[in-house]
């Protein structure tokens, strides 16, 4: 097709107005971003708060996912929703209609819209936060802001990727700002170290994936993604995946290399050196941003590309698909492991957090990999699963990954949210300056025994189902290969190691006695920060006392995506 | 078309020890920027001589850009880095440790 055919058929067709109809809340945020700098250009921020704009802009894209989510879920019959409904314009050729968009760049399912929901709920509770905290102060707010919108878009990007091209961009779109918003404190040494260790570690690794890219899109000669399943099929012409095979051999490393792009993303062993420099170099909020925000982004990501590989029924590469899950799978239990251990000795909350954060990407890729090994499965292989079974139990492993990413932002977010909130009163990030807080801010005392008890896994809070979700998954994919056991096993040890150390921040915080001259941190319930602590960390309850609705959503979400 | 991947993998593996070896930020980067144009390099081959057709060069139009951007980002954050330690040895950069 010609260049000009292209833009006659975009145009004329039906493809534009679906597709911006699709990509309204996208394009929300990207005037959001122009008004933030014309606020700046023309000198009405002293008038009109740039955090309120931004705040505003990102509240319009939620409620414009919201409606999406709403529409794709329920049908356009809610009567409560018609007003949003109409407002944004959503119709059944548009929103209503599930696949590729933007010329087959993009796809819409209700995987994407499930992860650019949770993404702009993200977004609008992050601003909050930054609007608590005063990181950034009002001369730089519409940088800081222009930084996290401009993230946030990629990964919303990369949740409806369906093209290698928007892979790669997506991940430097979410990437190239995050690099900066580490750097943000310009003045501060650490701020800049971490910056520099980020962005170095980063652009290699873009640089490596990118490589990784070029070799599978060019041995298999397509780079759209629902292609490649079928391509590897045709490469091989019959033949099987052995590595005596040049085209699988380079195959092979191309895909290495995607996922190391991808694993430095996820900051997973052995590429997260990155992840606690600049989590502590950085300001908590970024933190946050840094941990939840760009981790969900990035598992969309892994989630579509292993999809795409292994959508084969070609029995002949099933050593493709069991490698691609092996591999997964071992990352992920060094990952946990190593994200637990390293844990112990830290003395900086932030820190502490990092590690954590890399011991949760590991027990979240256990998912992936137990998906892989699933769907790689052959029926007539597995005693006592029928092909329906196995489905079923495909399906369970992404709903458990879904449950786990959601309950995972509200539990770290509170957590990150807490300590930048402490740090404002007592200027430290230091486990040691958090003794005795108890007794003077109890409520980020007590929401913070909520996120970190969810973040070990303990019932009856949310964490505890996204971790039994994981493991139960993790069993199932046992039965088709026994490796899966181990890493329940090593799973299952890693969750008790890590009790310990989040005992050490509470133990702190609850029984020990406030030293005498040290910093008052007064925070009291009815204040802003405490309703903000107390909204973040209710979520986190909730769903542990009610898993049914969203794991309802996740399971639906997660057969429609891999129909 | 093997040629121009040998030039791509010769490229890349420069590319790599650059950012393996040099103490220098500046020098890794550039090594960084040597990885992406082998990789541009082997897009366009493909769409030349295989069968990624359009979609290889406008894939390697979309990289240059944003090797751009992305070096604009690093090197800021480098002078940033310089103004505040007098140094652009990633080496030095070991204050944030256990």
């Amino acid at each position: 097709m010609s260049v000009n055919e292209i833009i006659e058929h975009a145009l004329k067709g039906e493809i534009l107005p679906r597709s911006v109809q699709i990509f309204g809340p996208e394009i929300a945020l990207c005037l959001t971003i122009l008004a933030l700098l014309f606020v700046r250009m023309f000198e009405i921020h002293r008038r009109l708060p740039t955090n309120l704009v931004a705040l505003l802009g990102a509240l319009i894209a939620f409620l414009g996912v919201f409606s999406q989510f709403m529409y794709v879920k329920g049908g356009s019959e809610i009567p409560a929703m018609m007003a949003l409904f109409q407002a944004w314009g959503l119709t059944p050729e548009g929103v209503g209609e599930v696949g590729p968009y933007f010329t087959g760049l993009l796809v819409h399912d209700q995987f994407s819209v499930f992860f650019r929901l949770g993404l702009c709920l993200f977004l609008v509770l992050m601003i909050a936060l930054t609007v608590l905290s005063g990181i950034p102060d009002s001369e730089d707010g519409q940088d800081f802001y222009t930084l996290l919108i401009g993230s946030s878009v990629g990964m919303m990007l990369a949740c409806g990727a369906n093209h290698l091209l928007t892979l790669f961009l997506a991940v430097e779109m979410m990437s190239v700002p995050s690099y900066a918003m580490v750097a943000f404190q310009k003045g501060r040494r650490q701020a800049s170290e971490a910056a520099l260790k980020y962005v170095i570690y980063g652009a290699g690794a873009a640089g490596v994936m990118l490589y990784g890219l070029s070799l599978v899109a060019g041995v298999l000669g397509t780079a759209s993604m629902p292609e490649l399943a079928a391509q590897v099929s045709t490469a091989f012409a019959g033949g099987s995946f052995v590595l005596t095979n040049p085209v699988a051999v380079t195959l092979a490393l191309g895909i290495l290399m995607v996922l190391a792009g991808l694993a430095f993303k996820l900051s997973l062993v052995p590429f997260h050196f990155w992840c606690p420099d600049a989590f502590e170099g950085a300001a908590a909020e970024v933190g946050g941003f840094l941990s939840v925000a760009s981790k969900a982004g990035a598992f969309a990501l892994l989630v579509r590309f292993c999809i795409a590989l292994t959508g084969n029924p070609d029995p002949s590469l099933a050593g493709l698909n069991l490698s691609l899950g092996i591999g997964l799978g071992v990352a992920a239990a060094v990952t946990a492991t190593f994200g637990n251990l390293a844990a112990y000795s830290q003395k900086n909350m932030k820190r502490l957090l990092a590690y954590s954060t890399i011991a949760h990407a590991g027990y979240m890729l256990m998912a992936v990999s137990a998906l892989v090994i699933i769907r790689g499965a052959n029926p007539s292989g597995v005693p006592g699963l029928t092909s329906a079974g196995l489905d079923a139990e495909a399906r369970r492993c992404l709903e458990a990954l879904l449950y786990y990413l959601a309950v995972y932002l509200f539990m770290n977010l509170g957590a990150f949210a807490i300590v930048a909130l402490i740090r404002n009163q007592i200027f430290s990030e230091e486990i040691e300056d958090y003794r005795g807080l108890a007794g003077e801010a109890p409520v980020l005392c007590v929401c913070m025994l909520i996120c970190l008890f969810s973040l070990v896994g303990l019932p009856p809070l949310g964490g505890f189902w996204a971790k039994l979700e994981i493991f139960a998954s993790l069993f199932q994919a046992g039965r088709v290969h026994w490796f899966m056991w181990v890493v329940l096993g090593i799973a299952a040890v890693n969750t008790v190691f890590s009790l310990f150390y989040y005992m050490r921040v509470l133990k702190s915080m609850f029984l020990t006695e406030r030293p005498v001259g040290a910093r008052s941190a007064l925070v009291p319930f009815r204040s802003a920060p405490g309703l903000y602590v107390v909204m973040v960390s209710v979520p986190v309850l909730l769903l542990g006392v009610l898993a049914g609705p969203l794991s309802q959503t996740a399971n639906n979400v997660a057969r429609i995506l891999l129909r | 078309m093997n040629a121009y991947l040998a030039v791509a993998a010769v490229l890349f593996v420069c590319g790599v020890m650059c950012m393996a070896t040099k103490r220098n930020g500046i020098g890794v980067l550039m090594g960084v920027e040597l990885v992406l144009n082998g990789a541009n390099i082997n897009f366009v081959a493909f769409s030349k001589y295989g069968l990624l057709g359009l979609d290889g060069q406008i894939f390697s139009l979309f990289v240059i850009v944003l090797a751009a951007a992305e070096a604009a980002v690093a090197l800021a954050i480098a002078l940033n880095f310089y103004n505040n330690h007098l140094t652009i040895d990633v080496d030095q950069a070991s204050e944030l440790k256990n």
